[in-house]
């Protein structure tokens, strides 16, 4: 292990092009001088962390990987794959007729491609976490979809944790050049019962009229932390579509920020998240509407139970250019258990003036009104709730890109509910 | 003999301090269709929720299914007893599709073959093709989502049928239907006790016997005629005769 200093930056940097060194060099300058975030901070109100970073290494190699593809198993044949394994590509094929390759590779033959969209989504300045990606990943997976490609068939990255006390940094760089389209399929896991942290970053690059979606299935074990950073970027007339599935990990926290560029761009951002026993899922998204007639749908919901925490908090801000825009976010959450909590806390920054905005957040426990017309139809008050819950999700899920992977997400959410009442945690 | 389908005897139910039901009395044999009429507050939609076991109330007396006590059991034993209740909001379960509600009715119910043949029949029957995949009662309009209710109904193929309101919020053609539709439930097996605000739907169907209920009490029962007396006087007549001071709880103690 390399503990997260010069030597993993000399690492990080080894074969790199000098651009990329530069880039790498600014994100070193910015983690020496980040302090750990403080939940004073806007940004990480509710979710206190008892670690330092610089307490923590990167593994010298990918990390052996028991356990297989889980929940992603067995789909419809996808075109491409890849493997990272504790920061490190350990398998990666196909991809035709996108350009499916390592970041590194990305760096040295793409040229402009990787030079003009790789690390610019996230700047070091973010957070600590941020800065240190930038410093001492040693990359990931490029995926690039020329212009009028169509990509038949979902690309799966599988991106896996293994070595206790380790730190590392994947990365997934997308971009979809002018009316191509793609969709990509993320699982992220690693095993339960040992201490582990991922700075995973993930960037989206919408070229005009392209359509990309992105699913991403978190199922870290139940000592993993990770601190993920994604950003979405849409050109004229894009779509995008992400979704996320949060089931596990210790604490799991995504930054996301989508930026509608381009005039007539539109973003579905879905989410479904279901904490456990003493679960913190921590969710910022930002949506930032740039360019005019963009819109925008944020459609979380969630539940806790036991010791769980959830955090939503939704910033959409409407630039003074971005007239016509029509921007909403909902976050629903069912808390299950007296100890659970949830917060949401919708935001908006208008700064046009014909737009159309709306936001709703619910917290609250399950509707007994449902369980009195579900029993009063022969139902046991325990299967009411279950088919409650899972309608609940089921909003959610049926409009996540990938309807086969959706579908196993509503299993495994079902299975964590159905645990947590025949362990008496309800 | 037999037993009628329900029978109930001196119910009482309250709401926290408020008393609403003061001694129900009722039968309705299986075969028959009753109504219960009765002004705004006067106790029947409480009377439905009683029955089903809603656990906003306090209530004591006793209802028979079948011959069966129901009274103290759970709302989920009381349908599998074999009371519906038809809701006159029926609730939405957002991203639950009809069909998902009567696989897990199907599972609840233990009939198997039986049962699927209701669900296809009733399916036929009621036109709900278009309305089993999506979510229970979400977006339907008034008349559709009775229509639901009574294809529950079929399905669950209950000894007694409460119908709460089916009428309520209808336009005429849509109480046509609803009335219609009671007529084709009845059934040798099958008790049901509609209950309504308005004589309309009457105009549609043929009860057996018409109860009245005023202030918690049944002051009234009949064929057909009740309705139409109804019709002509309003419930003031049914108040001032047959609400007698017994009513006074302080002559309850003498």
């Amino acid at each position: 292990m390399i503990p997260l200093d010069q030597q993993a930056f000399e690492r990080a940097i080894d074969g790199a092009p000098s651009w990329l060194v530069d880039q790498r060099r600014d994100g070193l300058d910015h983690f020496e001088k980040f302090s750990m975030p403080s939940e004073r901070e806007e940004n990480w109100r509710y979710v206190e962390l008892d670690f330092d970073i610089r307490d923590l290494a990167v593994p010298d190699a990918a990390g052996d990987l028991a356990d297989g593809p889980g929940l992603i198993a067995d789909l419809d044949a996808p075109v491409g794959s890849v493997r990272i394994v504790d920061g490190h590509v350990t398998g990666i094929e196909g991809g035709e007729p996108a350009t499916l390759i390592t970041t590194a590779e990305a760096a040295a033959t793409l040229g402009a491609v990787a030079a003009n969209h790789l690390n610019t989504g996230i700047a070091p300045d973010t957070d600590v976490f941020a800065a240190a990606h930038r410093a001492f990943s040693t990359g990931g997976a490029f995926v690039h979809v020329p212009a009028r490609t169509l990509v038949d068939g979902p690309i799966l990255v599988d991106i896996a944790a293994t070595a206790a006390g380790s730190i590392s940094f994947p990365q997934l760089t997308i971009v979809a050049e002018q009316s191509s389209e793609v969709s990509v399929l993320v699982r992220f896991h690693s095993p339960n019962g040992v201490a582990i942290t991922v700075v995973p970053q993930v960037e989206v690059f919408g070229g005009a009229n392209a359509n990309v979606k992105l699913t991403t299935i978190q199922n870290w074990g139940d000592e993993t932390q990770a601190f993920g950073h994604q950003r979405l970027v849409a050109g004229a007339d894009t779509q995008l579509h992400f979704a996320e599935a949060g089931l596990g990990g210790r604490l799991s926290r995504l930054h996301l920020m989508v930026d509608l560029e381009g005039r007539g761009s539109n973003a579905e951002i879905l989410g479904a998240y279901f904490g456990d026993r003493d679960q913190v899922l921590d969710y910022r998204y930002f949506m930032r509407h740039a360019g005019p007639s963009t819109s925008s749908d944020m459609f979380l919901k969630g539940a806790v139970e036991d010791q769980a925490l959830s955090v939503f908090t939704g910033m959409i801000r409407i630039e003074e250019e971005a007239q016509k825009t029509n921007a909403f976010q909902t976050n629903r959450n069912l808390i299950l258990s007296e100890g659970a909590a949830a917060q949401s806390v919708p935001n908006l920054e208008i700064l046009a003036n014909d737009v159309r905005c709306g936001h709703g957040s619910t917290v609250g426990p399950l509707d007994p009104e449902q369980r009195y017309y579900l029993t009063s139809r022969g139902l046991t008050p325990e299967r009411a709730d279950r088919l409650q819950v899972t309608g609940f999700f089921n909003e959610a899920l049926s409009r996540f890109p990938e309807s086969a992977v959706a579908a196993r997400v509503a299993e495994a959410i079902t299975a964590k509910y159905v645990a947590a009442v025949e362990e008496g945690r309800l | 003999m037999t037993a009628p389908a329900l029978q109930i005897r001196d119910l009482h139910a309250s709401v926290g301090e408020l008393s609403i039901l003061n001694g129900v009395d009722l039968d309705v044999p299986a075969g028959e269709v009753h109504v219960l009429m009765g002004p705004n507050g006067s106790g029947k939609s409480t009377l439905c929720h009683v029955l089903m076991g809603k656990d906003e109330y306090t209530a004591t007396g006793s209802a028979l299914v079948n011959g069966a006590e129901i009274m103290g059991l759970s709302v989920t034993d009381r349908a599998r007893a074999g009371l519906f209740e038809a809701f006159q909001y029926p609730t939405v379960i957002p991203g639950v599709s009809l069909d998902q509600l009567t696989d897990e009715m199907e599972a609840a119910a233990d009939d198997g073959e039986a049962f699927r043949a209701r669900v296809e029949s009733a399916s036929d029957h009621l036109g709900m093709d278009r309305f089993r995949d999506r979510p229970v009662n979400d977006g339907l309009s008034g008349g559709e989502k009775k229509r639901s209710e009574m294809y529950q109904l079929a399905v669950a193929n209950p000894r007694v049928a409460v119908l709460d309101e089916v009428d309520s919020g209808l336009d005429v053609d849509a109480v046509r239907e609803v009335a219609e539709l009671v007529e084709e439930l009845r059934s040798p097996d099958l008790g049901v006790l509609l209950i309504t605000h308005y004589s309309r739907i009457l105009r549609y169907m043929k009860p057996d016997r018409i109860h009245v209920m005023v202030a918690g009490k049944i002051v009234r029962s009949g064929g057909p005629e009740v309705a139409d007396q109804l019709e002509d006087e309003g419930y003031d007549t049914l108040r001032g005769s047959d609400q007698p001071d017994q009513d006074d709880p302080l002559l309850d103690l003498l």
